[in-house]
């Protein structure tokens, strides 16, 4: 079966900048599936690449097994950015109609109002509608050709938690139609609710990809932070049985590893004057940071090799 | 296609009659000026071979021409650029020749309007002496004539900054329109400002209808002038277009 969408060595440079580094991922049909990273890492980067709006520098995206931005493509893809400002002078109804007249096999406009949830607001001006109603409509536009893959960058931004309940529900619905979903998002737990398939990135690069829970188990590093009155060269605590990370805040030093009780029975023998221990589980959202976070001092395994 | 593009003509229409500054600068605007010029001249007041109230329905025509074509069509194109809208319509099998071609439609068809609803208040208020074939090909010739106007409207619909657009979009429509002559004859302006008007499109524009209720045909240099400031927007917007696209 093709891919729905895969990326190959992808690269994206502006200027100095380098904002796709290397990118290889594969989403497979019929799927939900979620990039995630913080603000910046280059998921709109990338997904305006795969919707062909922007030439990559180097590497390949091929979408649905075409060349992306092909025509034959935007009949078959659905796409919803972020921060698309209405129409002026079109109602709901209009606006829906006109985008409806694009496609070959359009989704019935019954179907749109009622994913939209603006069959009251039929006759408004679609300029006069709220922040959450122009979302909704923008939603039901990218809907409108009734597309295989529907791309989604950031679409719960500004849903209140009851809101993005009911989205979930409704990309739910549209992929057990048979279709394949890609969304965007800087929260795990969004991804965690709806996707099956997650690939994080950071900085332009694919940190971890798999199914949600590979990744939660794969991320469920434990803390250990204490103070040390003698400590070694900072990229000596990597050497430390089973730790993956280690930061530094003066004499203050976390340490994160998959298993600890080696770990404390060093530290303990050490020479290094270690006082004040305290061992912790990272919740989820920490151990995704910690991640995909490297604006503090933090040295990995990763960064050393 | 056809029906993409029948869809889309009718959407940009619906724009264009729903925007309350079309109604104020393209309908209610000019007509007040006519009526104005009209009542402080005198309409059958005698001017360049005709009356003021054929020569000011003329010139107040072309004005509000100028004015649609300037801001209904470059204004909201540069504010369609700069809103993401025209991102949008990209992620969509609407082609740009599709969405451009039906915005020139549907602007002509605007334009089409502009000039009978001009036509018929004036015709209803005043006694205008033009014949049938008169009336007719004066139409004719400003709803052509409007074409290059649409392609420097899409020059100014290049600029990235829409505020900057209907900044420059203004001073085009006023400064075009008084030294072209069409709010005082170009005769009654200053020297300076005759030799400079002479040679711009508005002025050219409105000189091809005054030149035919006065019996004659557009002057050639009326034909070269706007045909020349056409092709040459045109060719300079899609230049820079283009030059966009591509990075």
């Amino acid at each position: 079966m093709t891919k729905a969408i895969e990326c190959i060595n992808l690269v994206k440079q502006f200027g100095d900048f380098r904002a796709v580094d290397q990118i290889n991922l594969q989403f497979e049909q019929g799927r939900i599936s979620a990039l995630l990273g913080p603000n910046g890492a280059g998921k709109t980067t990338t997904i305006s690449m795969m919707l062909g709006m922007m030439r990559p520098t180097s590497g390949e995206v091929r979408v649905l097994g075409l060349p992306s931005g092909t025509k034959e493509l935007r009949q078959r893809v659905g796409a919803l950015m972020q921060d698309v400002r209405a129409a002026d002078g079109l109602t709901v109804r209009e606006v829906l109609q006109l985008f409806r007249s694009y496609y070959r096999n359009p989704m019935s406009l019954e179907r749109l109002f009622d994913i939209s949830g603006l069959h009251a607001d039929a006759k408004r001006r679609a300029s006069a509608l709220s922040g959450g109603q122009r979302r909704r409509l923008a939603f039901a536009q990218s809907l409108a050709g009734n597309p295989e893959l529907i791309v989604l960058d950031e679409p719960t931004v500004g849903m209140d938690v009851e809101a993005r309940g009911r989205f979930w529900e409704t990309i739910r619905a549209l992929a057990s139609d048979g279709r394949t979903v890609l969304l965007t998002t800087h929260y795990l737990e969004e991804a965690d609710a709806v996707a099956d398939h997650i690939a994080v990135i950071a900085n332009g690069c694919v940190v971890a990809e798999g199914a949600p829970e590979r990744l939660k188990a794969q991320a469920a590093l434990r803390t250990v932070s204490f103070r040390s009155a003698n400590a070694p060269k900072e990229h000596e605590w990597l050497q430390l049985p089973g730790v993956e990370k280690a930061e530094c805040y003066g004499d203050r030093i976390r340490l994160h590893a998959h298993e600890t009780d080696q770990l404390l029975f060093t530290l303990m023998q050490s020479n290094w004057g270690v006082t004040d221990i305290d061992v912790q589980s990272a919740s989820l959202e920490d151990a995704f940071r910690s991640l995909t976070d490297t604006n503090r001092s933090t040295l990995t395994k990763n960064s050393l090799s | 296609m056809l029906q993409m593009f029948i869809a889309q003509t009718k959407a940009e229409s619906l724009r264009i009659i729903r925007s309350p500054f079309f109604l104020l600068f393209s309908i209610a605007m000019p007509l007040g000026f006519y009526f104005l010029f009209t009542s402080l001249n005198g309409a059958d007041k005698s001017i360049q071979s005709t009356t003021w109230g054929v020569f000011s329905l003329m010139s107040m025509t072309a004005f509000s021409l100028i004015g649609t074509a300037v801001s209904q069509f470059g204004i909201r194109l540069s504010f369609e650029h700069q809103d993401g809208w025209v991102r949008l319509l990209r992620l969509t099998p609407l082609t740009p020749a599709v969405w451009l071609g039906s915005k020139l439609v549907a602007q002509m068809v605007i334009q089409l309007i502009v000039i009978s609803v001009i036509f018929l208040s004036a015709g209803l208020v005043h006694d205008i002496q033009l014949s049938g074939g008169q009336w007719i090909s004066c139409g004719l010739w400003l709803w052509m004539g409007s074409l290059p106007f649409l392609a420097l409207g899409a020059l100014l619909g290049t600029l990235k900054n829409a505020n900057t657009a209907i900044a420059i979009g203004n001073i085009l429509q006023m400064g075009l329109a008084i030294m072209g002559g069409l709010w005082m004859p170009l005769s009654t302006l200053p020297q300076w400002m005759q030799s400079i008007g002479e040679w711009l499109p508005s002025h050219r524009y409105a000189n091809g209808a005054w030149n035919m209720v006065a019996g004659n045909t557009p002057a050639s240099m009326d034909f070269m002038i706007l045909i020349g400031c056409g092709l040459g927007c045109m060719v300079l917007s899609v230049y820079i277009f283009n030059r966009r696209e591509a990075v």
